[in-house]
């Protein structure tokens, strides 16, 4: 067992709460690490100061006070509620909030309703893209790279030195 | 008359019985004042402390489930607020552990035993809260180490790291005193 294990078990070791098989394993480690036996030793001090320091009596009348304190409470109840119980919140809450709590919600409905309508009455949107010409669908989108290059343009004169003719069709 | 258990009480406490609250005080009241007092060192304070946690018991009486022993559900609580508690200020450490008052302590034995008591309360103030607190449960309050995870709402394991750092840190106060 390595130091670091044996230093998290030496409270338990030394207060006899460790299985027999662990506790074996820590004595075998104490008799040949002086640093575990020095924490061991620590511990049985902490333990033996615990039980000797004398304990501070309870304050006269703490009794007293507590009692009178739960005395106020009881007669005071601070509101609570179980969740979701919303009927029993009504209830229970000052007219203030009521009326705070109705007017968010009209709000918040006035709101989505409002919302709702503008995008009942938007207009559809037009369309972005030329209108295609009749019969040719791509035209309106100027892809017009599967037909014949224009006369006398470069890539026409490309397609002719490739095919051999002399740009007249020769 | 055979004495109520604490779950009895807590059941009485729930249908609104105070005197069983009362009993609940009067059975638990030292558990909750040396936690606090060990841990926050000042005499008002841990009053306080341990005033609010028997009222937040109170408080809480109809969601109380006994899950766990009553003393370890106060110990809970008592911890809870102690650590609230030292996270908003550093306690100060004002009072002096109570020395017997008899003819037969000299004044040099007095003061060395109030020495002695200071040296422990600076001690354990220079401990982060988490370690002072595992240190007043285990050694001062005497709970086993699943017990102090239970009040700390922590892992056995958590605590054991807690207990070792603050015993390397208690090292030389012990020495000091084996000296004395």
């Amino acid at each position: 067992m390595r130091c670091e294990k044996v230093r998290l078990k030496i409270d338990a070791y030394v207060s006899c709460e460790l299985s027999a098989q662990v506790r074996s394993a820590v004595e075998e480690h104490l008799k040949a690490c002086d640093g575990c036996r020095q924490a061991a030793a620590t511990a049985r001090q902490l333990i033996v100061l615990g039980q000797t320091l004398p304990t501070p009596p309870v304050p006269d009348g703490f009794a007293q006070q507590v009692q009178a304190m739960a005395r106020q409470r009881v007669a005071r109840p601070v509101p609570t509620v179980a969740s979701w119980d919303l009927a029993a919140w009504w209830r229970m809450v000052s007219m203030p909030m009521r009326a705070a709590a109705a007017a968010v919600l009209v709000i918040g409905l006035l709101a989505g309703l409002a919302m709702g309508w503008a995008t009942v009455q938007a207009p559809a949107a037009k369309p972005s893209a030329q209108a295609a010409p009749q019969g040719d669908p791509l035209a309106g989108y100027n892809l017009d790279y599967l037909g014949d290059a224009p006369s006398g343009s470069l890539a026409d004169g490309y397609m002719a030195l490739l095919s051999g003719l002399n740009g007249e069709g020769n | 008359m055979s004495v109520r258990s604490d779950e009895d009480l807590m059941s009485a406490v729930t249908r609104g019985d105070l005197s069983a609250f009362n009993e609940i005080v009067l059975r638990h009241q030292k558990l909750a004042w040396g936690i606090a007092y060990r841990f926050l060192g000042d005499r008002h304070e841990a009053e306080d402390v341990a005033q609010e946690a028997f009222l937040r018991i109170l408080d809480a009486a109809s969601r109380y489930k006994p899950t766990a022993a009553f003393p370890t559900y106060l110990s809970r609580i008592v911890t809870r607020l102690c650590l609230d508690r030292a996270r908003k200020k550093r306690p100060m450490p004002t009072d002096r552990l109570p020395v017997v008052q008899n003819g037969d302590v000299s004044a040099a034995e007095r003061m060395a035993v109030l020495d002695r008591n200071r040296l422990i309360r600076e001690s354990l103030d220079r401990l982060p809260p988490s370690q002072r607190m595992a240190v007043v449960l285990r050694y001062f309050e005497g709970l086993d180490c699943r017990s102090v995870a239970s009040a700390m709402e922590t892992t056995v394991k958590a605590v054991e790291r807690l207990l070792a750092r603050a015993r390397d840190t208690l090292e030389p106060l012990l020495a000091e005193l084996s000296e004395e």
